[in-house]
């Protein structure tokens, strides 16, 4: 059993004449490679019903300007759930934090300070928070979505 | 069974505060463990800021129970002795399940076939018992170590435990026993587990999955026992050293001085032999007079069983006058190693 419900909204007043509702959801699948009758394998996703460690999950960001206004400058944060380690997006365009939300950048351009205080390349899996900033203008209605990918650590 | 899904809705606050989800294990993220996932978007409307939007989910972690059963370092089959009590060979159970587990154990030997470390298994031990090594000090400690089943290992932990038996004294050497050590993964408490399967259809709440070998909540490993016993065999060699006549080749006339080599072999991967006495009892050897000014001599080596030449070794042994036997103790002879007792008489 399995609701999905979305979840949304939460803006209001600065200028009322311009606030306009922006509907966000947060999905989550569990990515599973099936086996059908004739042998090949098909790659699903399914409702987090059973999920352990060692899951692939993907994360399915959808936003919708449900206003009368265009929205601009979208930035869109989630930070990484700690029992989840990030391992990329779908359209590459993010930019991360490997240190709480403090630094970003690429995740080529951050580095993890080492117990002996020498930097080390920041690996996927350090990622605490994805950022995406969408530099187009939203219409009014018009929708898109943001997918990440991590595996249940 | 299934974890919840949840979608829930969060308000306002720009900035996500990240719940603490469970820590990093090698088992994985803990059993029951919520993990919320939280996104926020900000943005303008007509070039002003807006209030952010966030939504999150959360999903809870489900149990997946994952184990492992194997030898102990150092591998290897295990060296016994005939008639050997409480022969040990040590396991260890891992349990890299996201929560804590209970094990049964139960201990099994091979009736034939190959036993682990390759040898043909070809007798039982007798009184096969299984412990816990309460401790966890590697050593089987029979007061201590009495638990027969494994309680609440947690997520990440391994535990030692001991398949112990007894060696008939009649098992020869190079004689294999197989055993196996399987483990059962219970619940905390001790009930068994009712795993979901590919089939099983979820319902709400915390599932767990057996993604063991076989995935069958049971795991099993085996060792054997060898049994490795001293193999002696013992060859009385003679010469003679002296007649007081003879420049060269001496003969065994009266008042000749012969030298007897008592070599003490034990076989190629034979045990090491220990406490090795031997004592020679002169009155049965008729006509020789033991010759006191040569002390007997231990330890030494066979230099020509041809012309039957000792060398006699550093270590000394010793002569009874009353009983006229001559005895030594050799230091422990170890697989394919010769030690000998040299001593000296005369011809009467």
């Amino acid at each position: 059993m399995m609701k999905i419900l979305s979840a949304l909204i939460a803006f209001c007043l600065a200028v009322p004449a311009f606030s306009a509702p922006l509907e966000l959801a947060s999905e989550v699948f569990v990515e599973r490679v099936q086996k059908r009758a004739d042998g090949s394998t098909a790659t699903v996703l399914e409702a987090p019903k059973l999920v352990v460690p060692g899951d692939q999950l993907v994360f399915v960001v959808r936003y919708k300007n449900a206003s009368a206004q265009p929205a601009s400058k979208l930035s869109v944060t989630n930070p990484i759930p700690r029992a989840v380690a990030f391992s990329g997006t779908a359209d590459g365009t993010e930019i991360v934090s490997v240190d709480g939300g403090k630094n970003w950048g690429t995740l080529a351009q951050l580095k993890v300070p080492k117990a002996d205080g020498a930097f080390r390349q920041a690996l996927p899996s350090d990622v605490t928070h994805v950022k995406w900033n969408l530099n187009q203008t939203l219409a009014a209605g018009s929708a898109g979505k943001l997918v990440f990918r991590g595996v249940v650590r | 069974m299934t974890s919840k899904l949840k979608f829930l809705v969060a308000t306002s606050t720009a900035t996500a505060v990240l719940m603490n989800a469970g820590s990093a294990h090698a088992a994985g993220t803990l059993v029951g463990t919520d993990v919320q996932n939280n996104v926020t978007v900000d943005f303008q409307v007509g070039g002003v800021n807006q209030t952010a939007a966030t939504a999150s989910n959360t999903f809870d972690v489900d149990r997946k129970v994952i184990f492992t059963v194997a030898e102990a370092a150092t591998t290897g089959t295990t060296s016994v002795s005939p008639g050997q009590q409480d022969a040990v060979t040590t396991f260890v159970v891992t349990n890299t399940t996201n929560d804590t587990l209970d094990f049964n154990l139960t201990g099994a030997q091979l009736s034939g076939g190959t036993a682990e470390h390759g040898g043909t298994d070809v007798f039982d031990v007798a009184n096969l018992q299984v412990f816990v090594d309460a401790n966890n000090n590697g050593t089987y400690e029979a007061g201590t170590d009495t638990a027969t089943t494994i309680d609440n290992l947690a997520p990440d932990a391994s535990v030692r435990v001991f398949v112990i038996g007894d060696i008939a004294l009649t098992q020869t050497n190079g004689q294999v026993a197989g055993v196996t050590l399987t483990a059962t993964a219970r619940n905390s408490d001790g009930t068994a587990i009712t795993a979901a399967t590919d089939s099983t259809a979820n319902t709400a709440g915390i599932e767990t999955i057996f993604a063991d070998s076989g995935r069958d909540g049971i795991e099993t490993d085996g060792d054997d026992f060898t049994v490795a016993t001293a193999n002696l065999s013992v060859v009385k060699y003679s010469r003679v050293v002296s007649d007081g006549v003879s420049v060269t080749n001496p003969k065994a006339i009266p008042g000749a001085v012969v030298e007897y080599c008592i070599a003490v072999s034990n076989g190629a991967g034979a045990a090491t032999a220990t406490n090795v006495n031997i004592s020679d009892n002169l009155t049965t050897v008729s006509g020789v007079t033991f010759q006191g000014s040569f002390t007997p001599a231990t330890d030494g080596t066979v230099v020509n069983a041809g012309t039957s030449t000792c060398t006699p070794g550093t270590g000394t042994g010793s002569y009874n006058a009353g009983t006229d036997t001559v005895s030594g103790t050799l230091t422990n002879i170890a697989a394919g190693q010769t030690r000998t007792l040299v001593f000296r008489v005369t011809i009467d």
